[in-house]
Formats: C-alpha cells, sequence, structure tokens
C-alpha cells in the first residue's frame, strides 16, 4: 500500500491555513514503493498571501513570553520521546523511507534529536547564550550603564540540507525561541520531522500555529524561493557549497545570511586511549561517531589518526575499529544507498585492496553484505570518505603532528574528536584551532553535540537576534 | 619484452584485425579471456595477490564472467602491469579535475595493440570511406598522455589517409581561425568531413560561433560529427538533445550523423552509438553502446555487484581483451542498462555529494578521459 505524506504544512484543509488557496496543484515524488511526497506548487500570489501572513503574526510574537515557546516546544519534545505516544512511532515509519536510514536509526536519531528541545534543554541554551532569556521579553538590565533587550525578525526563511533528519527542526526552534515566525524547505531528507514538529506545537501553543510554513520544493524552482530570500530578515541555510553560493548571491544585503556548508570532521586517539583497558572502549564509540547518521552528518568522522608507541598499535586498533563496525552494522543497520553512493564505496574499497594487494602497508577491513569499512592507510595524510561508513585510519608517529597534515582541508574542518592525549590536550586544542576545528570532543559526544554548541565557530543566537541598547540618559 | 606477451599480443592483434565486427560466438569469447585472465594472473603480482584474496584462481574459473575486476579508480593508486613494467611504452593519464585528486594511470606496454583494437572499431563505425579527420582534441605530440588524442592520431594517419587536423592546443584552447579555415575549405572541396572531439570542446565551439553571430558551417553531405567525454567538472553542462541540436543547427547535419564515443582512459577498447545507418530516425534515449567483439560488458547491481538481467540498471563492469597488458575487467562508475547487442549508458554515478553535509570530494570519483 502507498502513503503520501504532504510535505507541507500548515495542511491544505486548514482553515486557518494563511494561504487559504483551494484547491492547491501539487507535484509528487516517489521515494518508495511504499511513500509518496506531495508538496505544493506555489503561485506568486499565494506566496506572497503566505509570506505577508507569516510575517503579520512574526510582528506580534513579540507579546508572546518566551517561556510560553520553552514550554510549548518543551512538550512536543517530550511527546517525541515517550514511546507510547503515536507521533514517535509515525515519525520513525516515515523516517525510514525519507531519510533512507534503518528503523534502529531512525529510532536513535529521533531521541538525540528530541532531547535537546526539551524545555530544560532550551533554558539552559538561552541561559548560556543571554544570560537572561527575559531580554527576549523586554528590556533587562545585566550590566552597568545600560539595559539591552533581544529580538528576531518578524520573518526568518530556513533551507535545510536534508542531511541529518532533525536538524531543520532545531533551526524552526532557534527562530521561535527569539520570536520569529518561520519559513522552512526543508531538504527531502528531512521532511518529516518539521512537519509533524509543526503540527505537534501548533496543538500545544496554538499561539504560535500561524508562525511556522514548512514547505518543501526542488531548489530554485519555485516563486516563494525568491520571495521569501527578498522579505526574510535572516536566512538560514544548510546545504552543499553550491547550494548556499547560489541562496547567498540572491540574499539582499540588508538581510543576515547564515550559512553552514560542507564540513568534515576527523578523531584523534592517543597513547593515553591506546591502553588495553580503554582501546576498545573507545573503538566501540569511534565505530558508533562514524556509523551514526550513516556517516552523512558534519559531525561525523571521516578519518582517525591513531598514534603509534601505544600498548595497542593502529593497525591492532583498526581491527577493534572493525570488529565494532560489524557489531553496530547488527544494532544500528545502515540504511539506504543510492547507487551512486553504493558505487563510490566499491571503488574506494577496491582501491584500496589493490593497494594493500601492492604490498604497502594497507590493510582494508570490510563488511561481506553491508558497506562499512576501514582502510588502515600506511602513512599519515587525509582522505575524505565517500561516506556510508568508510572510514580511514592513519597511523601518526605524534598527535600533535596531525593538525599539520590537515593544513590543506581546515577551512573546511569541523569536529576534532581527541582521546587518550591527556595533558596534551591543551597544546593540542592549540594546534587544532589554527588548523580550523571549531568543536573539540570524544567519539561519544561527537554525534551529539549540545543545544548551545557554536556550530560552525559561531554563537547559537548571534546571527538571529538584533541586540537594543538602552543607555542611561541623564534627564 | 616476455615472449608469453609477445605471443598473446599478436595472437590477439590477429583476432581483432580478421574479426568482422559482429559478436564472437560465446566460446570465442571464453577462450580468449581465460588465457588474458591467465596471464594476468601469471605476470601481474599486484593484480594476482588482489585475485588470490577473493579465492580465485585461473585453473577454477567456470566462466569468464568470474574474471575479479578492478575499479575504475583504481588506476589511480596502483600502476597495472602485466609483464615487464620496464617495458611500458606509453602511460596515458585520465584529466585531473581537483587539485587534491591524483590522475588515473593507464601503463600501456603495447602501442600497436590499442591500434589494433581502435582501428576497426572506428572504421566500422565512422568511416565508410576515407574521411579527414578535424579533430577539436590536442595533437597528439601536444599531449602524450591523452589516450583520446592518441586515438586519433592513429585515425588521422591510418583511417584519414593523413588528410585533416588537430585545433585544439595544449592549453585546451580552440584554434577557432585554423578550424574555421579547415571548414571553409571541406565544404568548398565538397568532400565529407569527420568532426571528432570532446563535449566540452564542442560546447566552447559553439559558444565561440554564438559569440561571432556565426550561423556556423555546413559540413558537406556524408560528414560526421563524433563527441566524446561528456561534462563532468565543466562549468556549462548541456543536455544531450539540447548539445546534438546545437551541433546538428551549426554544421548542417542531420541528428543521426552526430556519433557518441565512449570511451576511458582505462580500457584500450571504445563504445560506439552507432553505426549511423541503426541511428537513423532513431530517438536519441534509444540509441545503445556496442563493443566491439573482443569486448563483453555486464550490468552489476550497484549495491551487491551480482548480475542483474537485462533491462534493470547498474553499474557497467567491462572486459576488455585489449587491456592484455595492464588489466581487463574494470568496474566502472556509469550506470547502464543492457540491451541485446550492447549497452545503454544512464549517466555517471556521482558520489555520495547529493547526500551528505559532510564533504566528499570528487577526487573519489574516477576521473575522466583527457
Amino acid at each position: 500500500m502507498t502513503t503520501t505524506f504532504d510535505a507541507f504544512w500548515p495542511p491544505s484543509s486548514s482553515s486557518e491555513s494563511p494561504t487559504a488557496e483551494s484547491p492547491f496543484a501539487w507535484e509528487t515524488i516517489d521515494l518508495s514503493e511504499s511513500l509518496v511526497v506531495r508538496y505544493p506548487v506555489w503561485s506568486d500570489d499565494a506566496a506572497e498571501r503566505l509570506l505577508d501572513a507569516l510575517k503579520e503574526v512574526g510582528t506580534r510574537l513579540a507579546d508572546v513570553p518566551v517561556h510560553y515557546v520553552v514550554s510549548g516546544v518543551g512538550r512536543v519534545a517530550d511527546r517525541f520521546l515517550d514511546s507510547s505516544d503515536p507521533i514517535r512511532s509515525r515519525a520513525i515509519d516515515l523516517l525510514v523511507p525519507t531519510a533512507g536510514i534503518s528503523k534502529e536509526m531512525a529510532s536513535e536519531v529521533l531521541t538525540g534529536m528530541a532531547r535537546d528541545w526539551t524545555a530544560e534543554r532550551l533554558d539552559e541554551l538561552l541561559q548560556r547564550e543571554l544570560r537572561d532569556r527575559g531580554v527576549l521579553d523586554g528590556f533587562r538590565r545585566l550590566d552597568e550603564g545600560r539595559s539591552v533587550r533581544a529580538s528576531g525578525p518578524p520573518l526568518t526563511f530556513h533551507v535545510g540540507a536534508g542531511t541529518v533528519p532533525g536538524v531543520s527542526v532545531t533551526s524552526m526552534i532557534r527562530a521561535l525561541l527569539v520570536k520569529s515566525a518561520v519559513l522552512l524547505k526543508p531538504g527531502l531528507g528531512d521532511v518529516v520531522l518539521p512537519v509533524l514538529f509543526a503540527e505537534a506545537l501548533a496543538e500545544e501553543a496554538p499561539e504560535l500555529a500561524g508562525a511556522m510554513a514548512v514547505t518543501y520544493w526542488l531548489g530554485g524552482s519555485s516563486p516563494l524561493e525568491g520571495l521569501a530570500l527578498e522579505r526574510a530578515g535572516v536566512v538560514v541555510a544548510y546545504g552543499s557549497d553550491e547550494a548556499i553560493t547560489s541562496l547567498r548571491a540572491r540574499t539582499p544585503v540588508t538581510a543576515r545570511f547564515i550559512a553552514y556548508h560542507h564540513r568534515f570532521s576527523v578523531g584523534l586517539v592517543g597513547r593515553g586511549a591506546l591502553t588495553a583497558e580503554r582501546a576498545s572502549h573507545v573503538a566501540r564509540m569511534a565505530a558508533r561517531a562514524v556509523s551514526m547518521f550513516d556517516q552523512r552528518g558534519c559531525v561525523s568522522p571521516q578519518a582517525i589518526y591513531v598514534e603509534e608507541g601505544g600498548a595497542v598499535g593502529p593497525g591492532e586498533w583498526a581491527a577493534l575499529l572493525a570488529s565494532a563496525m560489524a557489531d553496530l552494522e547488527v544494532e544500528l543497520p545502515g540504511g539506504y544507498v543510492t547507487a551512486s553512493e553504493a558505487s563510490a564505496v566499491h571503488q574506494t574499497r577496491g582501491s584500496a585492496e589493490l593497494r594493500e594487494a601492492a604490498g604497502s602497508g594497507v590493510r582494508v577491513f570490510r563488511a561481506d553484505e553491508g558497506l562499512w569499512t576501514v582502510i588502515l592507510e600506511d602513512e599519515l595524510g587525509f582522505t575524505p570518505s565517500c561516506l556510508n561508513r568508510v572510514v580511514s585510519v592513519f597511523p601518526a608517529p605524534d598527535l600533535c603532528d596531525v593538525a599539520g597534515s590537515l593544513g590543506g582541508v581546515g577551512r573546511y574542518l569541523q569536529t576534532v574528536v581527541v582521546e587518550g592525549a591527556d595533558d596534551r590536550l591543551p597544546k593540542l586544542a592549540e594546534a587544532l584551532r589554527r588548523a580550523g576545528a571549531t568543536r573539540i570532543t570524544s567519539f561519544e559526544k561527537a554525534p551529539w553535540p549540545p543545544p548551545w554548541w557554536r556550530h560552525d565557530g559561531a554563537s547559537v543566537f548571534a546571527g538571529l537576534i538584533r541586540w537594543v541598547d538602552l543607555e542611561e540618559i541623564d534627564s | 619484452m616476455s615472449d608469453a606477451f609477445a605471443s598473446l599480443v599478436h595472437d590477439l592483434g590477429t583476432a581483432f584485425k580478421e574479426s568482422s565486427g559482429e559478436p564472437w560466438p560465446d566460446d570465442v569469447f571464453e577462450r580468449w579471456a581465460l588465457r588474458v585472465f591467465a596471464y594476468q594472473f601469471e605476470t601481474n603480482p599486484v593484480y594476482a595477490a588482489y585475485v588470490g584474496k577473493r579465492g580465485v584462481t585461473p585453473s577454477q574459473l567456470d566462466h569468464w564472467s568470474e574474471i575479479p575486476w578492478v575499479p575504475a579508480s583504481a588506476f589511480k593508486a596502483v600502476p597495472f602491469v602485466s609483464g615487464d613494467s620496464s617495458r611500458v611504452q606509453r602511460i596515458f593519464r585520465t584529466s585531473g579535475t581537483t587539485a587534491v585528486g591524483r590522475r588515473g594511470e593507464h601503463h600501456v606496454l603495447d602501442l600497436d595493440l590499442y591500434k589494433h583494437s581502435l582501428v576497426p572499431n572506428m572504421r566500422r563505425h565512422l568511416y565508410s570511406g576515407i574521411l579527414p579527420i578535424l579533430a577539436l582534441a590536442p595533437a597528439p605530440a601536444q599531449a602524450p598522455e591523452s589516450s583520446l588524442s592518441f586515438m586519433l592520431g592513429v585515425a588521422l594517419e591510418v583511417l584519414s589517409g593523413g588528410e585533416g587536423g588537430f585545433f585544439v592546443t595544449r592549453n585546451g584552447v580552440i584554434d577557432t581561425v585554423g578550424l574555421s579555415a579547415a571548414l571553409v575549405e571541406a565544404s568548398a572541396r565538397e568532400t565529407p568531413v569527420l568532426l571528432a572531439g570532446t563535449a566540452f570542446a564542442f560546447v566552447h565551439w559553439l559558444d565561440w560561433l554564438k559569440e561571432q553571430s556565426s550561423g556556423g558551417f555546413n559540413l558537406p553531405p556524408g560528414s560526421l560529427i563524433m563527441e566524446t567525454g561528456g561534462f563532468k567538472g565543466r562549468s556549462r553542462v548541456l543536455e544531450r538533445p539540447e548539445f546534438y541540436a546545437a551541433l546538428s543547427e551549426a554544421h548542417g547535419v542531420p541528428c543521426e550523423a552526430i556519433v557518441n564515443e565512449y570511451g576511458m582512459t582505462e580500457l584500450l577498447s571504445q563504445f560506439y552509438d552507432g553505426p549511423v545507418a541503426a541511428t537513423s530516425g532513431m530517438a536519441l534515449e534509444a540509441r545503445r553502446h556496442v563493443p566491439p567483439p573482443w569486448v563483453r560488458t555486464r550490468v552489476l547491481d550497484p549495491n551487491t555487484l551480482s548480475p542483474l538481467s537485462t533491462g534493470e540498471p547498474g553499474l557497467l563492469c567491462h572486459y576488455d581483451l585489449a587491456n592484455a597488458g595492464s588489466v581487463m575487467a574494470v568496474l566502472t562508475e556509469d550506470l547502464g542498462i543492457a540491451v541485446n547487442d550492447g549497452f545503454r549508458v544512464l549517466g555517471r554515478a556521482q558520489g555520495a555529494e547529493a547526500r551528505g553535509c559532510s564533504l566528499a570530494m570528487d577526487d573519489l570519483l574516477s576521473g575522466v578521459r583527457s
């Protein structure tokens, strides 16, 4: 039986729909034999009406207290985390064909994402970023000589990548916290969670219902895209370098443009983690970090540098990693891959096996049926992964040398995992900062940055809010 | 050169020359393939170790399709030489598309075997008579690493009676003045020509004609256009129907006189989506590439790499006997479907970039042919 999922919210049947245009023309995409994704075709008029309505609601959001947003979003998060709530099973069932991940992975990803949308975590985010969340509701005196107030623009436009499901919901939540109405165009792989989130939030916090619109279109194909770029106060874009370049070029100079382009992450394992006691635990955590999101996240390590001279050597550790990758293939099976993705894995693997056959120190560990592959390299370097659980392990004479070998690709570097550096960590962190890293963490935390993570080096609300300083005026 | 290689090349060359172009019976191809595989297993230790890890030896094979393939991108990783590597006559390289990407290398032990493959195949598909060749590619002396330039150089010498020329510099700049003059001359002499080159060179040529507000140069009746190579890594991409319509208009040739050559540096044999007679009135999407008798192509499931039945799309894997001096079985990143006498190319598998927000550089893809 084929299910149709509308990559659109508010639903066309709602009389509250800001578009109020019926009947819609629809386009469809067959994502699998069992799922068709349907999305509306926007006329110039309908696009105009949608944006007017959103902006109008956005202007009124200033009067909605921030705790109302936090508690509403928090209740939705609790529902996504509650295995007895039908919204969770519906989300998981729909994530499988849309995001192309296994059911087990869908469950893991949903839990990991929704955990950061709870009221507790959002409060912590606001506290860390703003010191007093009240600045979003009115002027507050936080330091000497002035009062301050923070607010987002009436309308923000978000373009998601679709790589990791849930990321565009996080983007929506940030905008709602600063009282901005949201137009979200999710990536095709991430259409489900924003729609379900908006649906649930409209129930839990009705005053926010009119402040959200989620609608998919093929990038560049809808009049809504150009119009939204013109109207939004802030544009938040996730995607390939090409997609970002195109959106940036069309964003007016008066709007702020926040971009998350291609990034990659790596891991460093020092001698301190290569003891008989710790090595296999670290390998298990590394396997999880590599396999999470089937390695499609910017936080997913693509290469791991293993220090020589530990009790467990790089070769032995690569074998431990391979064994953990095999276990994880059972616990969190790999998802759907396109012909191109599978082809890239076969090419990478086969080439590595030929280098192995040529008598270099290269060794290849691979799944018999799945795609996971561990390639033990024979000298320090960097090779980007073809993704889908393919990771290179490089032997490193000294962890402190690794940052240097990343120099050429540093502008794309994001998360660096460091394990077992012990007292060298401060020095290493400084070297990694110079190399371009913006986050240094453990394998265990790598897939799940906290909500206050300074994604790619910028404060969470830096681009979203406008501060107003009210200085002391002598009268 | 080892005696084994010399006699293999001699025998293969003879078989290629004596072939009518019609497919060889299964048992004939099978005999040749097993002989080439046994030779490669014997003389190429890297390939033998790779094959050995798969538990395969020549004596155990039941069918040529069990010969282990190597991925095309492995030509970037290791030199494949089946024989004495000090006797390599030429190294052809794939075009580099990124600063970081290594280029694929095809070490050729015997250029004559390449000629023995390319000449009859080109004759069958492109040369109904002696056509002068006007090449939108650099001359072989200018681009010694380009297998395409080598091929067109041989064509000029052997099939075009020495008539024609090359109209792209080693830096990829089109000699528009020279080509215009050659086209005017061909038109005046009313002798048909073969205009052959890379697709992206043709696109630049078409752009130049447009800039000049030139209506183009009508080719004399009977002329052919051969384009090859695709658009990977190029700034401007044209869909095939649009591209062929533009070529057809600029040169006054019917669409069926435009032939695609599908070839790659990693293979010494090529495939044409002709012969011309068979394309007459045929829609572009209905065309198929036909291998010469000494090549067999399998279509493999992209995930499991098991063979697919006719009509199902998968990855093209070629078994090319002309690759006797390197490695004969090559898995490409090209998607296609098998049809009764060949295959239809559907496009190129493009790696994981479409879905990864993490970086997937295109140096992981095998290079296009330069």
